[in-house]
């Protein structure tokens, strides 16, 4: 049996665990995978909301026809600049809008015969500043077909969908925390009636309930160890294998676009296994010294 | 060193297995209780080595009264005991060395110590078989050997052996009660249960009797 510095008591009192050694890695390695891959989806989906904060927050779009005459258009460039909220007016020239909508029709495609509508980026102080419904009717009395997109009310949505997964990534978390406490002191718990001879007879012999708990700690703490470690291992695994397969950039997935090369994934991958370790030790301990508290 | 006043123990709603026992052993003493099988002798032991507490009645081990004790200090107090179980209890895991050492390393002595106290009291006595062997290899009688020198191998202030000479001839039983005397002149204070009485006659120690839960030969046994 490996010692671990630490904990590791000059007495090493005979309390092998036998066959519920494998059970705890077991649970420990499944916990630690599924809990490392859902810490991974948070770090993304912080990502993705940031992101979206960040290009989104302060823009709106105003589409107008393309047959709009130029007269219209500096009318609403006008309008646009005159009202409150509005810091900054781009009108797109046919060309600029050309450019962005290449990549979607293709090359073979002539662009410059679509009637492609004249689109005016507008830069905002804050999107609740902005009357938006004002400005639609006068945008409307001016070019009744213009389309005004505002991303602050979708930028909302975004965030109540990216609140509404992180909770669930975190109900799930906490589903694998209890599952790996409930498997830690059964496993310590079912240890405590085997080896209750033993116990007894090293009580009498003169161990303390700190020192004979120490024991099952420390070998609790190793089985998590080992679990975590291999379930790290295998979080890793899938995320190299969804990085590699191109498909972290493709889908979407809940991983970071660098995927492995991403340090917070490293450090959620051994803080997974390094909590496994802990959390079967603490649960050990807590289930040892109540067990030892009704032994003689 | 041991006293006992007006102790009884029952085991949930059973009748008293012993009831108003009153003990007092003193530092040093030498002291056989006697009995039938079912007459009380190994429950009075538990109580000394604090395995069991009592349903009523004190129970005062080196000067403290055991129920005020909590869970640590009890274990301190067990460390000066040293017990020779009826079925020995060793742990076959261990080797017969390692199971000597045991009460050592729970105590806490250097490993150099340790080593160097086993291997002299293990020759002390006269255990020939390989001291790395498991104990299931051994035979009853070197079996007890060990379980003997587990129990003083601290040199405790106070031995307690239940049954030993039930597993044994005669002859070897006089010798286990030489050793425990000679125990006994190192200052440890011993106290032997045994149903055989005449057994005990040969030797010039005080004795109790327990007959049916109640000590008979209530006295103070003083070297």
């Amino acid at each position: 049996m490996i010692r671990i510095p630490f904990l590791a008591d000059r007495v090493h009192l005979p309390l092998r665990w036998y066959a519920l050694a494998r059970l705890l890695p077991c649970v420990a390695a499944l916990s630690v995978y599924l809990a490392a891959l859902a810490g991974v989806g948070l770090i993304a989906v912080g990502d993705r909301l940031h992101g979206w904060d960040d290009s989104l927050a302060g823009t709106m779009t105003l589409q107008v026809p393309a047959d709009t005459s130029t007269a219209r258009l500096n009318t609403v460039v006008a309008l646009l600049k005159q009202t409150h909220g509005i810091v900054g007016v781009h009108v797109f020239e046919p060309a600029e809008t050309a450019r962005l909508v290449e990549p979607w029709l293709g090359g073979s495609v002539a662009i410059d015969r679509l009637p492609l509508p004249r689109v005016i980026d507008l830069h905002v102080d804050g999107p609740a500043i902005v009357d938006l419904t004002d400005l639609r009717q006068r945008l409307a009395s001016i070019v009744p077909d213009a389309r005004l997109e505002a991303y602050g009310a979708l930028l909302a949505e975004l965030r109540n969908a990216a609140v509404r997964l992180t909770s669930t990534i975190a109900a799930v978390l906490a589903v694998v925390l209890l599952v790996m406490v409930l498997s830690a002191a059964s496993s310590a718990g079912t240890a405590l009636l085997i080896r209750r001879d033993m116990i007894e007879l090293l009580q009498l012999l003169g161990a303390k309930d700190s020192h004979i708990a120490r024991q099952f700690e420390a070998q609790a703490l190793q089985l998590g160890l080992i679990g975590g470690g291999a379930g790290a291992i295998a979080s890793a695994l899938t995320i190299l294998t969804l990085g590699s397969a191109g498909l972290v950039s493709q889908l979407s997935a809940p991983i970071p676009v660098e995927g492995i090369a991403d340090w917070r994934v490293w450090v959620v991958l051994i803080g997974a296994a390094i909590a496994s370790g802990a959390v079967a030790m603490a649960a050990a301990r807590v289930t040892v010294l109540r067990g030892l508290a009704r032994m003689i | 060193m041991v006293r006992l006043e007006n102790v009884a123990k029952r085991y949930g709603t059973g009748g008293e297995i012993l009831h108003d026992v009153s003990l007092v052993l003193e530092p040093g003493a030498f002291c056989f209780v006697t009995g039938a099988s079912g007459a009380g002798k190994t429950t009075l032991l538990k109580l000394i080595y604090l395995a069991e507490t009592p349903s009523q009645g004190v129970v005062k081990l080196f000067g403290s009264d055991t129920a005020d004790l909590d869970r640590a200090a009890r274990a301190e107090l067990r460390r000066r005991i040293g017990i020779v179980f009826q079925d020995f209890r060793l742990i076959d895991e261990l080797s017969v060395s390692e199971n000597v050492a045991l009460p050592l390393r729970i105590a806490g002595t250097p490993e150099g110590k340790i080593r160097e106290r086993v291997m002299a009291l293990l020759d002390w006595l006269g255990l020939e078989h390989p001291i790395d062997a498991s104990p299931t290899l051994l035979s009853s009688g070197e079996r007890q050997r060990v379980a003997i020198a587990r129990a003083i191998v601290t040199r405790p202030d106070l031995l307690i052996a239940d049954e030993p000479t039930g597993h044994v001839d005669d002859e070897t039983a006089s010798l286990l009660v030489r050793v425990f005397e000679r125990v006994n002149q190192l200052g440890t204070t011993v106290l032997v249960a045994t149903r055989d009485i005449g057994f005990t006659r040969r030797f010039e120690h005080p004795r109790l009797h327990l007959d049916r839960g109640a000590l008979h030969s209530i006295e103070a046994v003083a070297q």
